[in-house]
């Protein structure tokens, strides 16, 4: 049985979230307290900025961690009231569990849908609880169905193939739109905000080399350019770095252009009509709109890309269905194999005790008929072994059709009794 | 026949172009595999065809208009092939198969299958004439597409503030390169082409007719190009984006008025010598540089050689 406890950017305020959130560290805390105090149980905790989910799972009914002993544990690990915690966490068991699970790993539950860095978290989380030892059979099955899951929608479905952050649209839609690559091109960033580094990640990601940071504060210009294996221009120099520049990242807090049609007149000729990219990500915008319409600009400001990516959500939610189809289907095929491998420990006790019985009545029988060839011998042994097995088949057949339902507890226990058969 | 097979390939490369044009409406993983299905299949035949026309038959690959159409279409089918093998999620095609299926309608309806004149003396340098204005031809082609592409692209973020979302383009990069390459070595396919029909003109008339609507046009195209060239060399922004993409599209015309000239003069098509010194109705010339008048040459060439015993019964 799985059982699941959580809170997610969904149904719960971030004052909650950080008092519930987990670093590596105190994940592996608890991981190893919880092993102290339910050893039978196996756990895994998935944390990130819009979730905490908390994994049990066990084989057997009386391992089993409810809800409240989950909820619990969580409340006395971080110090907090139980009572007040249970109330915010969404609380799943079963297949439900299982596919909200699937769910997550594929990005499908994430603020920004689709985003792909939550395969990579989850697996985090379930390697931390291999190394903590409160992985088991079922958890190890789980997690990575899970991750199996989440890559087929990768593949089957274009929903992570579309940017929706507008640093990555800047690049991955406009930059390379005009540019086939970017390692010998010069990369100039105007400001040294968040936006700006975040799009210098990824241009960096796709190969460039060449990276320029002017700023009025020339301590943090000089910082990010450390940071990224670049220059520092003073802001004085800022005309004769835009006339060497290829790629323009724009993102200061200037409330007035930085850059006005004039000025660009003036280093016009030195760039030959040179394609120049500039985006300008900034509020107010640092470019005078004008400049975009100079021969081999092209300019675009934070609304441009902000409307692709949009146009890009949407285009994610429209495959939403299909992508859901496909964890539907994976759940489907995990849960009929996780119910039949429950029924699997009685199948082979059964088999077990059968197969004993007729061995002893094999020995009894040729101790009797010492006259017997060892050919008659194997064709007795045979008929026996067929006899066992066809009278198996039966009940076996029933209980392996009803674990396509469900666990078949009614079933199992009845067995249980029926032939004795130990816990 | 022949004609046939080469209505059977302008329906490949039809369906090639639909599955292309698909890309507008819908994704699809199966397209890529059935798209280079389909072409390959098609230009298996397409060479099937070439090769037998070229062994089978006899036939220099570019003997006649018919041939020359067709060898052209097929360099463009290999040429879209290797693209979208490298480029799969371009749409190349539908800016590359357009052209291809113009070049092999024109072999099935307006192209003859008479030969073009040979001159045993000069076949090393007619082959080379006759190579040499064809790849020539091939790259304005292609150049032409990218260009176009080059165009949509930039004109589509320049006005739309977006990449076109619609067609997803190669970038303007590539374009530009793939543009600037394609025009400097049409510029010296053309003109080692030109030169050599000089030469062979020379050769066997002593003179060269500038008179002659093709000797003028071939002439006035290679000087563009030459210019084209010279320009790009001498300033810097010519070789910049759009201006590439334009110089192109000029070349591109001036390659039209030269194929105009050579398929509708009929000094060009239309007139070959035969053993017997009269001409045959339907026969062409290879030779861009001077027009063979009726009579005026005895090329003591087998029939099977030039194949014009029988003209549109291939």
């Amino acid at each position: 049985m799985i059982h699941l406890v959580g809170c997610s950017h969904h149904n719960t305020p971030v004052e909650i979230r950080e008092r519930l959130a987990f670093s590596p560290e105190q994940a592996r805390c608890a991981l190893e307290s919880f092993r102290q105090e339910f050893p039978q149980a196996e756990a895994v905790v998935l944390s990130t900025c819009n979730r905490v989910e908390f994994y049990t799972a066990a084989e057997s009914t009386a391992a089993v961690v409810s809800h409240e002993q989950m909820a619990r544990f969580l409340a006395h690990f971080h110090g907090l009231d139980p009572d007040a915690v249970f109330g915010q966490l969404f609380r799943h068991s079963g297949r439900e569990a299982v596919l909200h699970l699937f769910t997550v790993a594929a990005g499908l539950d994430s603020m920004v849908l689709g985003e792909p860095q939550i395969r990579a978290q989850v697996k985090q989380a379930y390697e931390l609880a291999c190394r903590c030892d409160t992985a088991g059979p079922i958890t190890h099955a789980v997690f990575q169905a899970a991750l199996k899951a989440a890559r087929r929608v990768s593949n089957e479905t274009t929903i992570h193939r579309k940017r929706v952050s507008v640093p990555s649209v800047a690049v991955a839609e406009f930059a390379k739109q005009i540019f086939e690559r970017f390692d010998d091109k010069q990369l100039l960033v105007i400001g040294a905000g968040e936006m700006a580094e975040e799009t210098l990640r990824y241009a960096t990601d796709e190969g460039a080399r060449h990276i320029t940071v002017v700023n009025r504060s020339w301590d943090r210009a000089c910082q990010l350019a450390q940071r990224w294996n670049g220059q520092a221009r003073p802001w004085e120099e800022l005309l004769d770095a835009l006339a060497q520049a290829d790629m323009v990242i724009s993102t200061t807090g200037a409330t007035e252009p930085i850059v006005r049609l004039e000025e660009f007149r003036q280093i016009e000729p030195l760039r030959y009509q040179r394609p120049l990219l500039i985006l300008d990500l900034a509020i107010p915008r640092d470019f005078d709109p004008a400049i975009g319409d100079c021969l081999g600009v092209y300019l675009f400001s934070i609304d441009d890309l902000q409307e692709v990516c949009r146009q890009n959500l949407q285009e994610r939610q429209r495959e939403l269905p299909t992508a859901m189809a496909i964890l539907e289907e994976e759940t489907t095929q995990f849960m009929a194999e996780l119910n039949r491998r429950a029924t699997g420990p009685i199948i082979h006790q059964l088999k077990q005790d059968w197969h004993q019985v007729k061995e002893e009545e094999l020995a009894r029988l040729f101790n009797k008929l010492p006259h017997l060839d060892q050919r008659s011998r194997e064709e007795i042994r045979y008929a026996f072994h067929r006899l066992v097995n066809k009278l198996l088949h039966p009940p076996l057949e029933s209980l392996r059709d009803h674990a396509r339902e469900g666990v078949p507890h009614g079933l199992l226990e009845a067995l249980k009794k029926l032939f004795q058969l130990p816990e | 026949m022949n004609t046939t097979v080469v209505w059977i390939l302008a329906l490949v490369y039809l369906v090639a172009l639909a599955l292309e044009l698909t890309r507008i409406w819908f994704r699809s993983s199966l397209r890529g595999a059935a798209l280079v299905g389909v072409v390959l299949g098609g230009l298996i035949v397409h060479t099937a065809l070439v090769g037998y026309r070229w062994v089978a038959l006899g036939r220099d690959p570019f003997s006649s208009t018919f041939d020359w159409c067709l060898l052209a279409a097929w360099a463009l089918g290999v040429v879209y092939l290797y693209l979208t093998l490298y480029h799969p999620n371009n749409p190349l095609g539908i800016f590359l198969l357009p052209l291809v299926l113009v070049l092999v309608l024109a072999a099935a309806t307006v192209a003859s299958q008479v030969p073009f004149a040979q001159a045993q003396e000069a076949q090393i340098l007619a082959t080379v004439h006759g190579l040499s204005l064809l790849v020539g031809t091939v790259v304005v082609f292609l150049g032409l597409a990218t260009g176009v592409m080059y165009l949509i692209s930039a004109i589509w973020m320049r006005r739309m503030h977006r990449p076109v979302r619609l067609l997803r383009l190669p970038s303007l990069e590539w374009l530009q390169r793939i543009t600037t390459r394609c025009l400097l070595l049409a510029l010296v396919c053309l003109s080692l082409g030109f030169v050599t029909g000089l030469v062979l003109s020379q050769l066997r008339h002593g003179h060269v007719d500038w008179s002659d609507p093709v000797v003028w046009s071939s002439s006035l195209l290679v000087g563009w190009l030459a210019a084209v060239a010279v320009f790009i060399l001498v300033y810097r922004p010519a070789r910049q984006g759009r201006k590439v993409a334009y110089l192109t599209l000029a070349s591109f015309v001036f390659l039209l008025i030269a194929l105009w000239a050579f398929w509708s003069t009929p000094g060009h098509v239309g007139k070959l010598p035969t053993l017997n010194g009269s001409a045959p109705e339907g026969s062409d010339q290879l030779t861009w540089g001077r027009r063979y008048t009726r009579g005026s040459l005895r090329f003591p060439l087998p029939r099977r050689k030039l194949g014009y015993d029988s003209p549109g019964g291939l």
